[in-house]
């Protein structure tokens, strides 16, 4: 378990450093000068202004001196300041989060509660009309995008019904975007419950379960649901972080006041510190969820735990 | 494997036959497949007995392990379905029995183990749990009650450090181990009936010897009755009392193990003992060659008319093409399924 978990926070390590190379690299892969574009919208900027710029950036330095440099700062928690505005991103980040948090982890509740009792009946009536149904409603879910859902739901039950507020950041406001979300991954998680749960209704120890005798209803919940949570655990996980990821376009449909929606604008004003510092913040966010899933994942199998 | 065998029952019928437990009468079980409706068993009969260990022989697809989960009640449904038939148990037909009279007599008063150990008991579960959850089922016992029964079941299983070994899993058991645990886990509430599907194909050979010395062991301090399910003529010389031989369905021979091993009354039989390799000569220079059954059991959507084995069998003649030969029921006595029993030599050992 000891090494289980050591190996799992060296790779988690490694992969937040591997970001902030490419992240402190991101302003040299836009073709010219990326002072010039970022202050490109600003009326009135002078050449010394941009060369004051380039030299704060640390643009003029040698690439291994500004990653170095760019190293120096992040580990004192300075993510730069804004373009726009010159406010400290991190401070900006942080602000926005827990909304961004809070959305990705309603919408897994959805997607979960959905997708795992659709997943497990499917599985569990499989080759009947009920999984059939269930199966092509979870291909249509998939295949649904965010933003047309999102879209949907908001004409529907926002404009034409008027049950819910269209857009803003109250608890009300969370409904539909957190619907949307969590019924598109619902699908996903649904398709892979249920061969997971089909892979272990076949297995012989279910009928050892049977054999000695359980009620039905016990072998399911302990020996079935318990062994097929196993893979389902790890897909969540990754889930979550696709869901982050699908957070920054259901944030925009919905005008949800999260980092998803900043990174958008920040993007459109080509705000490069506030974008790096959003990729960096992103990357820290999916590599701690995965390693929360690895010891989970550790936890339900034993064969991990103990070894 | 030497087939010698110390006999236990006397050479003629004994006086005071032991009771029935468990009667099984024209079983037929189907599963419905893409190529249409098999019929995995059909029509099979025999009685287990108090006490004795009845060894049901034949090949992959003859039926064995489709007969032994129709006594069960676990063959999945669907695709499968008992057609026809009864299974008497405790003046109870099983076949008519709901799943909620059939879950108390699982693990309880029939119980079962089967081949893999290792994928017959669940990775995530300990084994604790796993012994456990039967006990309380089906004596109401308290966990910790359940906890020192378990303990006592491991002991005579001869498993080393139980308390301790009741906190781990089965990824950190030996095959051999994990087998004693099925065991110990389906002996656990004093069963009446214990079905051992092919308990030590998946062991090696040592641990085979030892699993099969246990069995013995606990069929003489419980007196239960086992059905020993295989495909090895050595493991039926070793356990057995009696013998049904299957094949593609149905039962071809049956009788009394000295008597199957001494003179067979079935080609297909003969064959099986024929495949044995005896000790000492296989392999060598000049030595005797391992025979095998030529071809492979037949498809169950696709049978042969007439005798079902004909198109394997050296004996075969115009009338087993065209005539399925009947099972000559001499109850209690060593019969066959085949037109040509009385042609059939007895074996090595009988005479040399």
């Amino acid at each position: 378990m000891a090494s289980f978990l050591a190996q799992r926070l060296f790779a988690a390590l490694l992969t937040i450093l591997v970001t902030t190379v490419a992240v402190s690299m991101l302003i040299h892969l836009v073709p010219g000068d990326p002072v010039q574009i970022m202050y490109a919208q600003s009326q009135g900027t002078t050449p010394e202004q941009l060369e004051e710029v380039r030299a704060r950036l640390g643009l003029d330095q040698p690439l291994m001196v500004q990653y170095i440099q760019y190293m120096g700062r992040v580990l004192q928690g300075d993510l730069g300041r804004t373009i726009r505005g010159d406010q400290p991103v991190l401070e900006l980040l942080l602000a926005r989060l827990p909304n961004t948090l809070i959305l990705a982890t309603s919408a897994l509740v959805i997607a979960c509660a959905i997708g795992l009792v659709c997943g497990f009946v499917a599985a569990y009536r499989r080759g009947t009309w009920l999984d059939t149904l269930l199966m092509t409603s979870a291909i249509l879910g998939v295949s649904m995008p965010h933003f047309w859902l999102g879209l949907i739901l908001l004409f529907y039950f926002a404009v034409h019904l008027q049950w819910l507020p269209v857009a803003g950041s109250g608890a009300a406001n969370l409904v539909l975007p957190a619907v949307t979300l969590g019924v598109t991954n619902a699908a996903i998680i649904a398709r892979l419950t249920r061969s997971s749960m089909i892979d272990v209704f076949d297995q012989e120890f279910i009928r050892t379960a049977y054999a000695k005798g359980l009620p039905r209803a016990l072998v399911l919940y302990r020996h079935a649901l318990r062994a097929g949570l196993v893979p389902i655990v790890t897909m969540i996980g990754l889930q979550f972080t696709y869901m982050m990821g699908g957070a920054i376009v259901v944030e925009n449909v919905f005008g949800w006041n999260g980092v998803g929606r900043m990174a958008i604008q920040a993007i459109f004003q080509r705000d490069y510190p506030l974008i790096q510092g959003f990729i960096l913040m992103f990357a820290v966010v999916v590599v701690l969820v995965s390693v929360l899933m690895d010891l989970l994942y550790a936890w339900l199998d034993p064969r991990i735990r103990n070894r | 494997m030497s087939a010698t065998k110390s006999i236990e029952a006397p050479n003629d019928e004994p006086a005071t036959r032991p009771a029935p437990v468990l009667e099984v009468r024209d079983l037929c079980t189907e599963f419905r497949t893409k190529a249409g409706v098999g019929r995995a068993v059909d029509g099979v009969s025999f009685t287990l007995h108090e006490g004795e260990i009845l060894a049901i022989v034949g090949e992959s697809g003859s039926g064995k392990s489709v007969t032994s989960l129709s006594i069960m009640g676990l063959i999945p449904d669907p695709p499968g379905r008992i057609a026809g038939g009864s299974v008497t148990y405790g003046g109870r037909d099983l076949t008519r029995l709901d799943e909620k009279a059939l879950q108390k007599l699982r693990g309880n008063e029939i119980a079962m183990i089967f081949q893999e150990p290792m994928t017959s008991l669940n990775p995530v579960l300990s084994i604790g749990r796993q012994m456990t959850e039967g006990i309380r089922q089906h004596t109401g016992m308290s966990e910790a009650e359940a906890r020192k029964h378990a303990v006592e079941m491991m002991r005579r299983v001869s498993i080393p450090a139980p308390e301790k070994r009741l906190g781990e899993y089965p990824h950190q058991f030996s095959g051999g181990m994990l087998q004693r645990i099925m065991i110990a886990i389906a002996m656990s509430c004093s069963p009446r009936v214990l079905i051992a599907d092919e308990p030590t194909t998946a062991l090696d050979v040592t641990i085979q010897a030892q699993i099969l010395e246990l069995m013995r062991d606990l069929r003489a301090t419980t007196g239960a009755s086992i059905m020993l399910i295989t495909h090895d003529m050595g493991v039926v010389a070793e356990m057995a009392d009696r013998v049904v031989v299957m094949y593609a369905g149905r039962k071809v021979e049956e009788g009394r193990v000295e008597d199957i091993f001494a003179r067979p009354r079935h080609p297909y039989t003969r064959g099986l003992l024929a495949a044995l390799p005896v000790l000492g000569t296989a392999g060598e220079v000049g030595g005797t060659q391992l025979n095998e059954i030529p071809g492979v059991v037949p498809a169950l959507t696709d049978l042969p008319n007439g005798c079902r084995f004909s198109d394997r069998c050296a004996l075969s003649t115009d009338k087993c093409l065209a005539e399925d030969p009947p099972f000559a029921d001499r109850v209690g006595a060593h019969s066959a399924a085949c037109w040509h029993s009385d042609r059939l030599a007895p074996t090595m050992e009988a005479t040399s």
